[in-house]
Order: C-alpha cells, then structure tokens, then sequence
C-alpha cells in the first residue's frame, strides 16, 4: 500500500475512533456521575442505518444515549455542578459553541464541537430535571449553524426521529 | 528580511484579532439567573461557514459575506427573575476594554421609559471598515453582552442581529437611530 495513503487511512481511523471515544466516555461519566443506566432504544441501529444511508437535514452517523430517571437535582437547581460535570468530562477534548441554562425550565443545553471542517461531529447534550439526552452525530456547516441559532432544539431532531422509528415509543 | 516580516505580522496579528475579555464575575451572574445563553465561536467555524454556506437567498448570501470576514462571535446573555441581580458594576470591565484608542462608543441610550440602557462601541479597523463591535444592553432583569471579532463593512451590520443569539438590532449610523427589535 502506499505509504501516504497507509498514514491517511490511519488519520481517518484515528479521527474515527477519537470521535466515539467520545461519546462513549460522555456516556461512561454520565453513567457514574448520576448512578443511572442509558435506557436501551430498541431498532437504534437501525434508525443509525436510516440516518447514516439519506443523511436527513446534512446529518450522518447519528448516536442516541437517553438516560431516565435521572436524581431531580439535575439540569435542575444545581446547574453549577452541571456546568462543573460538562467541563471536566469534554476539557480538552471538545469546545463547548453554545450553553444554555434555564432555571424555569430546568433544562440545559450543550453544543459541543471538535475540529471544525466541512462536516463536523458534534456532541449535543440536554439535561432536564429527570431526564437527559446525549447525542453525537456529523452536520454540515449549514445543520452546525442551525444548532447554534436554535440550541433548545437541537437534540430534537434526532429525538423526533428515533421516536418515529421507534413506533412512537 | 521575509523572516522578520513574517515575525512583525505574526506579533502584531494578536492586536488586530485581540478579542474582548469577559469578566470572571459574569460567570457568577450565571448562578443568579433564570436563563442564561453562552455563545462562543471561533474563527475556523465563521470561515468555513462562509466559504460553505450557500448563497441562495438574500439574507444567506449576506450573513456568507459577513462570516467570511469574522474571527470571533461571543454572546453573554443572561435573564433574571427580580430586579438587581446584577450590578452595573460588572460591565466595567468591559467598558474599561473598550475605551482603548481604536474603540469608539457610536450609540448610546439610556432609556427611562423602559429602564434601558445600550451602548454600542465600534474598533476602528481602517479603510471604512470595522475591527469589531461591543454591544451592551442592559435592562432590570436582562443583560446581553456581544462582542464580534472581525474585518466588517458597516452596512452589513444588521444582517448579524439575530445570528448565533446575538439580538436584532436595527440602527443607522450617523443618526445615531436606533431600535431594538421587538421593543
């Protein structure tokens, strides 16, 4: 093989494997920190096949943890420590874009980005009072900038999907 | 002599890209809040979104064009449930950033009607264009702070209002006109 394209399959597979190294040590901390289990999504994989095959609104690779029952201080009262949690768990690693915190609401929002390139992997994370959604998924700059304008809604998208998918469940 | 051309643009680069700080204390005035948005973009976001955008549309080709030229776009913004959850105090260190040679406060309101107070500071960036843009707004329960970084041309300015959370403004300069969307 040549060499070249030996160290550019290899940069790829790193970039690849970096990337749900990700998602998965945002889901292991979650997991720890809260004392709580992802709810298992059944046809995940395949609504993954569905989004990786017609990359709906410049989306691919798509990857859903959703947590319940989740202690109600979360994306509650203690938004510090949320704030606090997020830091030490992407420092470094990823960027947060956008934040958003609402006490009213209990709800928080993070969009958090690696490199940014023309397609981008983004972590999107919603904490609410009892529940939480964490998904990584690659947008193109035109999705990225979506997210940004609209964070709240950002982890919708692929909500909504999966429920379709899912039967409604 | 191309070595020290490259060492002098390479110093004095930070300058023209130097970005506003934002004070420790609005980290603490996210505690106190009911609502809190936190928008932090970089240069390698805004290039790529302008050299990737289409440009279809008015408003897209316009926002494409603006991007192209930004280096920074951060947005502090912050809602509380009462009045004096924050001090006007806590702004200073912002205005003191501000008051360096090349910034210059273009607007200025002070509402008594509906306790609204803008400032808006431009950076000087020479041949007519801008190097950056402060805005400041401060209300009894609200307060936005935006800071832009970037080569701008003066009249696309309010294309930026409403991208990436930063608030719709609709002034002309000169007039010294100025309207906050949806007020």
């Amino acid at each position: 093989m040549n060499p070249r394209l030996l160290a550019l399959f290899l940069a790829a597979a790193g970039a690849a494997y970096s990337a749900d190294h990700e998602f998965d040590r945002v889901v292991s901390a979650v997991e720890k920190h809260y004392g709580v289990k992802r709810t298992h999504i059944p046809l995940l994989g395949l609504a993954n096949f569905v989004v990786r095959v017609s990359h709906p609104a410049g989306t691919s690779g798509v990857k859903v943890a959703i947590f319940e029952d989740l202690p109600s201080a979360v994306g509650g009262d203690d938004l510090a420590d949320l704030d606090r949690f997020m830091d030490e768990v992407c420092a470094g690693r990823l960027h947060p874009m956008v934040v958003t915190r609402s006490r009213r609401s209990g709800e928080s929002n993070y969009i958090l980005t690696g490199e940014v390139g023309k397609s981008t992997r983004v972590l999107i994370a919603n904490f609410e009072p009892h529940e939480a959604t964490v998904i990584e998924v690659t947008v193109d700059i035109e999705t990225l900038l979506k997210m940004i304008g609209s964070p709240e809604n950002a982890h919708r998208l692929f909500q909504d999907k999966h429920d379709d998918d899912d039967g409604g469940r | 002599m191309k070595i020290t051309a490259i060492l002098l643009f390479t110093a004095l680069m930070p300058l023209g890209a130097q970005d506003i700080k934002m004070p420790a204390s609005l980290e603490k005035l996210a505690a106190k809040a009911d609502e809190t948005v936190d928008v932090t973009l970089d240069g390698s976001l805004l290039k790529l979104a302008g050299r990737f955008l289409s440009d279809k549309g008015a408003d897209e080709a316009a926002v494409k064009k603006i991007l192209a030229g930004l280096e920074s776009v951060t947005v502090r913004s912050y809602e509380f449930s009462r009045e004096g959850q924050y001090d006007p105090a806590d702004l200073d260190e912002i205005r003191a950033q501000v008051k360096a040679p090349q910034w210059s406060r273009i607007v200025g309101v002070r509402s008594k009607k509906d306790r609204e107070n803008v400032d808006i500071y431009f950076k000087d960036a020479g041949n007519g264009n801008l190097g950056g843009i402060v805005v400041l707004v401060a209300e009894p329960t609200e307060l936005t702070i935006v800071s832009v970084v970037g080569t701008l041309d003066p009249s696309q300015l309010a294309s930026l209002g409403g991208q990436f959370g930063i608030p719709k403004f609709d002034f002309e300069i000169g007039s010294i006109g100025w309207r906050r969307e949806g007020k």
